[in-house]
């Protein structure tokens, strides 16, 4: 295995950090279905806090990503 | 003369270039609205680019009055001037300029501004009470007090650069695999118009993630970053003074 090599699996074992990140994402959508499917006239109003809470929970995710591009920089 | 030629010999970053673009939009923009208002007769209906601004300023000022209450309407103000801004710089990147956001100096001075507004209020209506904060619960705490206090910071300023940036990476490395791909399916065309063959299949993929990763992205991180400004903010003003 070469020193590249191992920068590579270092971006790949970073991009794992999505994973759960993409799980609570999925979690704050089902969620905020229920919610609208037991009163449909908050729609518009949970759909706003969905967004917003869905762009938080994104936010580890970018970190991740921003690691993975700047080992990327690195690996080159 | 002086200035253009010192001008000339910096070498400024193309994202400071394209940012002090978009300012020098936005203050024109301003300072014609501003005109147009002012010799607006209050009593007849406003037209054109007024009536884009007063509902802009409507929707600022009652996003404010949704998380701070009535009292603090007046700051929609300071959420119109960095949403504007944040806003235009997301999707400045469609005009072929490189784009402010994805130079780390541009998110770092909104985030630094929105870090000095917390702290601000916080010594505004604490006064030196607000050094206590530091040394509780006890003295020892001091060093993970003054390490934490930097956590908003940083995650104001990377939640956004790394959102351009990321869709920046993205966009960039579908352009030269497109670039590629449209070379070996037209290559027959190569005697005739020589590396022009490249440019054939980008355009018709790429305006719908860009529609994505700039104006949707773009709206998005700024309805956030308002929110979280404002949040922070209401934080530190006593209870008392929310309406």
């Amino acid at each position: 295995m070469t020193d590249a090599g191992m920068k590579f699996l270092a971006i790949a074992i970073t991009m794992l950090a999505v994973m759960p990140s993409a799980i609570g994402e999925g979690w704050v959508v089902s969620h905020s279905v229920d919610g609208i499917a037991r009163n449909p006239e908050n729609y518009s109003k949970l759909r706003t806090t969905m967004i917003l809470g869905c762009s938080l929970v994104e936010t580890t995710a970018i970190y991740a990503l921003l690691v993975a591009i700047l080992l990327l920089f690195v690996a080159r | 003369m002086d200035i253009i030629a010192n001008l000339k010999s910096t070498e400024l970053a193309g994202g400071v270039v394209s940012s002090c673009i978009v300012v020098l939009l936005m203050v024109i923009l301003s300072i014609y609205i501003g005109i147009r208002a002012h010799f607006q007769d209050p009593l007849k209906r406003p037209k054109g680019l007024l009536l884009v601004a007063e509902v802009g300023v409507n929707f600022f000022e009652n996003m404010a009055e949704g998380l701070l209450g009535k009292n603090y309407r007046k700051f929609g103000a300071y959420l119109m001037a960095v949403g504007v801004y944040m806003f235009i710089a997301f999707i400045f990147g469609l005009t072929g300029l490189p784009s402010p956001i994805t130079y780390m100096a541009i998110p770092l001075s909104l985030g630094l501004s929105t870090f000095i507004l917390i702290h601000g209020t916080a010594i505004k209506y604490n006064k030196f009470r607000y050094f206590k904060r530091y040394i509780e619960p006890v003295p020892l705490f001091l060093p993970v007090n003054l390490i934490s206090m930097w956590a908003p910071l940083l995650s104001l300023t990377l939640r956004i650069f790394g959102n351009a940036l990321s869709g920046f990476v993205i966009m960039s490395i579908l352009y030269s695999a497109l670039e590629g791909l449209s070379a070996s399916v037209f290559a027959a065309l190569e005697p005739m118009i020589g590396s022009w063959n490249q440019v054939f299949l980008a355009p018709l993929v790429t305006w719908i993630l860009h529609l994505y990763f700039d104006l949707w992205s773009g709206f998005i991180q700024t309805t956030v970053f308002l929110s979280l400004t404002t949040i922070y903010v209401g934080q530190e003003i006593p209870e008392d003074l929310l309406g």
